[in-house]
């Protein structure tokens, strides 16, 4: 078990720095943008002014009140200590909303697109990569290539396709956003029916994608595990075919789960772009939003929430395999 | 194995969970409604529903595109209904109100104002007025509204540039004081119809638990704001803004009575696209947007309306301009820019960029329109104005001796006329497709001009420093007393022009001439209407001869377009009611809302 502390702390410590490089570029990236982040607001505040003294005051006073006009390490820390008080600052493109408080309204719409996305790609996709594998022949031969495919298409453009096809030249499903907008969000059938046919289009343009790539993981792992030797040498004891393929896609399933857990990790940053070409409310579209409006605390807020989540998802997956894995646990033995 | 993925994926929900708790006990933002004692408990109600009857509503579009923020006139990027630079009186309202058509203030809060003396402006006030919450409304709060500007960096604090004091001169009367050093009239008249009063009672309490602070007072995000105006907060969230009318409002005995409907509305749809279509469908009754080929609309046979009746159908408000860099070479000359001037196809980018909206191009500092023309002795500046004339712009260019190259550009001088970039925000498609056309048109007389579109804040941070070479702006673009001559300051004005690096706020091109910055110092002290006439026309020549800027297009203040299959009545041009097209709820074109009727 000391082992096992020593390489914990290691991991954690590692972890810690990039998490510490990862706020550095979130705060750093966006400011390196040209332009001027107070324009948004200070333009619509100087309409009309006729005097240069007034309209630079009112670009200073807003300058001073984002902490812009500090030199950039004095920012730097400035942000770091809100950030350790859970505060993000205040949105320059939606003042005076707080980053925080768009980001909580983007996350769930984020999460109900991705979430079932992965869960169902996940599984159609490797019962499909499994059958396939398994069954040969012609299902093989159609399945595979098309697999390979739809996995090749980048999701957006499979999406701006789909926006294309079944928006705007058929008219089956709406084209932007999360619902109706002329709706008030409630609990009635109606709304949840907009909703829901809001939500189509952008889920299965993820979904088909997730799906073409799982099967074609899951079809290579067990090609490879049927032959491996204890298949053979488990047909040769004339053991039943379905124990068999009990024991292979056991083994197949290794790196998928731990796919799996990692998608889900990345959950929050995985469809920023779906989210923008179908305009859906999510973090994609914000960030979107906030990086043409050069909205630096929104950006740097998007950013690093997309961040932890993923340097999170990752650490817990490896801490748990260091636990579990028996190659892992053979090369901490190593160190000692 | 189940152990472990049984486990990652429990982690990553206690993950999620963990971050939206950490989003959630933040302040929430005004997004859902937050019940206000005015409201008699019907709150609820409305809110399941989501909507009010539809022939006591009025829909508004075009003037808001992004989740309400705040509605305080101090914040930085106030929502609708809040609108400082139109004039917007639905809520708070302004002591005059302008009229477009005719460049009138109308009586509002104020009765009549009158210059006492030369620096000296009285103003009396309507003793009926009173705040949505009974309070009187009074000169004390005329002097507060006027001295927030001087206290804050906001958007009126400009005029105190001119104002020496505004003192209140009994209950219901102000005076407005000029500086000696600079009386400027002009601005001060703007004052009038652009300060909203704001009352005292409310904003004094919310300045003190701020410790005067501006920033903590923009957090003020004034979900129930108490104005003047007819109308009161009803609902908003992220989709919609509904007011509901204030059936005790002190102007129905201004106006006669009070506005025809009980709720005004103004959905907030994605883009242009949705909200034409919603309005084609009647679900919006005025429409602030673009719409291209608005013909088509009442061609299939929806009950569609705009001001004017034929072609170009909207006014003209403001003038979209290409400004030059006069620290460039070759842009330096004005034969050069002239040519340009020449060599662009002003009917082209009305059709392409404003589907046909724009009249014919009158180059000049005021718009075609009879209120700004009259500054102006047309038949002495005729010889000046330009046309689109390729072949006379060719000869204009050989005739200074500049030679086309191998490449078809001509060099002048040793300097080659281009590449140079033409610039504007990327997304703003009629002022991409303008300057598209403009750098075709540069192509035939042998001058190499690109288009590039970055986003706006980056397009704010060059024409502000003088980054560009050719840049897109619209000079001064609200109607105001102050016009043409804050248009004309905006393009030639240099005092107060920072240099090249530093940021400028007008005359982004850096031009200077001496006399046309006297005569822009001048005008807004002097009284006698010949001699102003006398003034705008030296002005205007020196503005054709220099050319510092070249207007592309006229475009309206605002897009007024109604949808009469639940409403009647709006104004149209020749209806003898001189209410202009400024969408029946900015300044003067609010008395629409009194005229108009149930189909």
């Amino acid at each position: 078990m000391n082992a096992y502390r020593k390489f914990f702390l290691k991991k954690s410590l590692w972890y810690l720095v990039t998490l510490f490089v990862a706020v550095a570029l979130n705060f750093l990236l966006p400011r390196l943008i040209e332009g001027n982040p107070v324009s948004v607001i200070a333009n619509q505040m100087t309409q009309g002014m006729t005097d240069s003294d007034s309209i630079k005051k009112v670009y200073d006073t807003f300058a001073a009140e984002f902490g812009i006009d500090k030199p950039l390490w004095q920012q730097f820390f400035i942000y770091v200590g809100n950030l350790l008080k859970g505060d993000l600052g205040t949105s320059f493109g939606l003042y005076p909303m707080s980053v925080t408080s768009i980001l909580a309204s983007a996350v769930p719409w984020t999460l109900a697109l991705q979430l079932p996305a992965i869960l169902v790609g996940w599984i159609v996709g490797n019962a499909l990569g499994a059958i396939a594998a398994y069954k040969k022949g012609v299902f093989d031969k159609v399945l595979f290539p098309t697999f390979l495919f739809i996995n090749s298409i980048p999701f957006f453009i499979l999406a701006i396709i789909m926006l294309y096809i079944f928006g705007l030249t058929l008219n089956w499903f709406p084209t932007s956003g999360g619902y109706n907008y002329q709706m008030t969000p409630n609990l009635s059938f109606e709304f949840i029916g907009s909703v829901i046919s809001h939500h189509f289009l952008p889920f299965i343009s993820i979904v088909l994608v997730t799906i073409g790539g799982q099967a074609i993981g899951m079809r290579e792992m067990s090609i490879y595990e049927l032959n491996t030797d204890y298949v053979l040498y488990s047909k040769l004891l004339g053991i039943k075919d379905s124990t068999i393929s009990r024991y292979v896609f056991k083994n197949a399933m290794l790196p998928q789960i731990t796919g799996l857990a990692l998608s889900i990790g990345t959950m929050i940053g995985g469809s920023l772009i779906t989210e923008i070409v179908f305009s859906y409310p999510g973090i994609g579209t914000w960030l979107f939003t906030a990086i043409r409006q050069l909205d630096y605390p929104l950006i740097s807020g998007a950013t690093l929430l997309i961040a932890i989540s993923v340097l999170l998802a990752n650490f817990t997956i490896e801490i748990i395999y260091g636990l579990v894995d028996p190659r892992i646990k053979a090369s901490q033995m190593e160190e000692e | 194995m189940r152990l472990k993925s049984v486990l990652s994926l429990f982690f990553s929900l206690i993950m999620v969970i963990g971050l939206l708790a950490a989003c959630n006990n933040e302040v929430k933002p005004p997004t859902t409604n937050e019940p206000t004692p005015s409201e008699e408990g019907n709150d609820s109600e409305q809110n399941s529903s989501g909507t009010t009857p539809r022939n006591e509503t009025l829909y508004v579009n075009g003037l808001q595109w992004g989740p309400p923020s705040t509605f305080s006139p101090l914040g930085g990027n106030p929502s609708f209904p809040i609108a400082y630079a139109n004039s917007r009186s639905l809520i708070y309202e302004n002591l005059f109100m302008i009229n477009m058509l005719d460049g009138a203030l109308e009586p509002l809060l104020g009765t009549s104002y009158e210059w006492t003396d030369d620096t000296t402006l009285h103003i009396e006030l309507n003793p009926d007025a009173k705040w949505n919450d009974g309070e009187a409304f009074t000169s004390e709060d005329v002097v507060y509204s006027y001295e927030l500007g001087n206290k804050y960096s906001i958007s009126w604090s400009n005029f105190w540039e001119a104002i020496d004091a505004v003192e209140a001169d009994g209950d219901n009367a102000v005076n407005i004081r000029l500086k000696q050093d600079n009386p400027n009239r002009l601005t001060v008249l703007d004052s009038l119809q652009l300060v909203p009063m704001m009352p005292k009672h409310v904003w004094e309490e919310i300045e003190e638990k701020s410790g005067n602070d501006i920033a903590k007072i923009r957090e003020e995000v004034n979900p129930d704001p108490v104005g003047t105006g007819p109308y009161k907060m009803h609902t908003f969230d992220n989709q919609k803004i509904t007011l509901i009318r204030d059936d005790n409002y002190w102007g129905q005995s201004l106006f006669g009575g009070l506005p025809a409907p009980k709720y005004v509305s103004h959905v907030i749809y994605k883009d242009n696209a949705a909200g034409s279509l919603a309005f084609k469908k009647g679900e919006v009754d005025v429409s602030q947007q673009f719409i291209p080929q608005v013909w088509k609309m009442w061609e299939d046979g929806a009950p569609i309306k705009t001001y004017v009746k034929d072609k170009p159908y909207y006014l003209p408000g403001s003038m979209p301009s290409i400004f030059f860099n006069m620290t460039k070479d070759g842009l330096n000359n004005p034969d050069v820019r002239r040519a340009i001037a020449m060599a662009i196809d002003y009917d082209k980018i009305s059709e392409l960029a404003m589907s046909g909206y724009s009249g014919e191009m009158k180059p000049s500092i005021t718009l075609d329109t009879p209120s700004e023309t009259k500054y102006v002795d047309q038949d002495a500046i005729k010889s000046l104005q330009w046309t689109t004339d390729i072949d006379a712009a060719n000869e204009l260019l050989d005739s200074i001796g500049a030679k086309k190259g191998a490449d078809g550009i001509r060099v002048l001088n040793g300097v080659r006329l281009g590449p140079w970039e033409i610039e504007c925000p990327y997304g703003w498609s009629d002022w991409n497709a303008a300057l598209e056309i403009v750098a075709q048109n540069a192509k035939a007389i042998g001058i190499e001009i690109r288009t590039n579109f970055p986003e706006a804040p980056v397009w704010t941070n060059d024409l502000q420093t003088g980054k560009f070479d050719i840049i897109m702006n619209t000079p001064a673009g609200a109607v105001s007393p102050s016009q043409p001559w804050d248009r004309a300051r905006t393009i030639m004005y240099s005092e107060g022009v920072a240099p090249v690096g530093e940021m400028a706020f007008w005359n982004w091109g850096r031009y200077k001439n001496e006399r046309a910055d006297e005569l822009i110092k001048e005008i807004p002290t002097i009284t006698d209407e010949a001699k102003l006439k006398e003034m705008y026309t030296e002005l205007t020549k020196i503005y054709l001869e220099d050319i510092p800027s070249i207007p592309l297009m006229y475009r309206p203040w605002v897009f007024h377009t109604v949808n009469e299959s639940v409403w009647k009545g709006f104004a149209v041009e020749g209806d003898g009611n001189n209410i202009p097209p400024q969408i029946s709820i900015d300044g003067a074109g609010v008395k629409d809302l009194y005229q108009i009727t149930n189909k």
